[in-house]
């Protein structure tokens, strides 16, 4: 029988194993701070949209402006991550492809923020 | 004795369209291009780096006529799906969940993308 002691239980893997709640509140604060970071983005692209490399340094090397952008690039792939992987969970059902798209989801997240972040540090500290 | 056959879901296209509906399957989609598209921010990033040369190369693809078009459709998909979270934000309050209340908001949501988009391209680009 299905009861409630059984959904709440981690291991039977009924339910969301306790990380469901943490994703529905990820996903809204993260979105809710994409609101502000789209705005700050707009202005960046605008400022920046095809300038020169001495004049993209110029900017992005300033502390406000590379710090804002690389919380950004964080917020942002974490959000996107939890969003990707609910539509992996809603369309891949296989469970050996399941496992291996949500890896390639992980590090496309992670792979797609380190290039960021490893750019603006390269821009701030070397030029 | 073979098993009875489980009973099964009626098939998605036996739904009426509705513009709810529509704007939900365009929010996910909008999800997944803003999630390609953050290729685009960090190959920009990551050529500014680089050096001149690959600037100079992302800039040129950018200011190509096909990458003013992806990035014109990137852009209202950023408004879009920014819209939708709102939309979800207020929806979560449970505000505007009526019928009347929730056609308006998509239609809202629909026209507040596409004018975002345009007035931003007609400042920031067209008519700068």
């Amino acid at each position: 029988m299905i009861d409630k002691r059984l959904i709440a239980d981690p291991k039977t893997h009924y339910g969301p194993a306790r990380a469901a709640t943490r994703h529905f509140i990820t996903q809204r604060l993260t979105g809710a701070l994409n609101v502000l970071f789209l705005l700050f983005f707009v202005w960046l692209v605008v400022r920046l949209a095809g300038a020169g490399r001495t004049e993209m340094v110029g900017v992005i090397a300033n502390p406000f402006v590379a710090i804002v952008l690389a919380l950004l690039l964080v917020n942002v792939c974490a959000h996107m991550r939890i969003g990707m992987r609910e539509v992996i969970e809603d369309y891949v059902d296989d469970e050996r492809t399941h496992r291996l798209v949500l890896f390639v989801n992980d590090v496309f997240s992670i792979g797609v923020a380190l290039i960021g972040l490893v750019s603006i540090a390269k821009i701030v500290f070397w030029g | 004795m073979a098993p009875r056959s489980r009973p099964l879901s009626p098939h998605l296209l036996i739904y009426k369209f509705t513009l709810t509906m529509a704007m939900s399957i365009i929010h996910r989609i909008t999800g997944v291009a803003n999630y390609l598209g953050t290729l685009l921010l960090v190959a920009w990033l990551a050529a500014a780096a680089l050096g001149e040369g690959p600037l100079d190369v992302v800039n040129a693809i950018f200011s190509s006529w096909f990458g003013q078009l992806v990035l014109f459709g990137y852009t209202w998909s950023l408004f879009h799906h920014m819209l939708g979270g709102i939309r979800h934000f207020i929806w979560d309050f449970g505000k505007a969940l009526d019928p009347a209340g929730r056609e308006m908001i998509v239609r809202i949501q629909l026209a507040a993308s596409i004018v975002l988009t345009l007035g931003a391209w007609a400042i920031f680009v067209w008519f700068k």
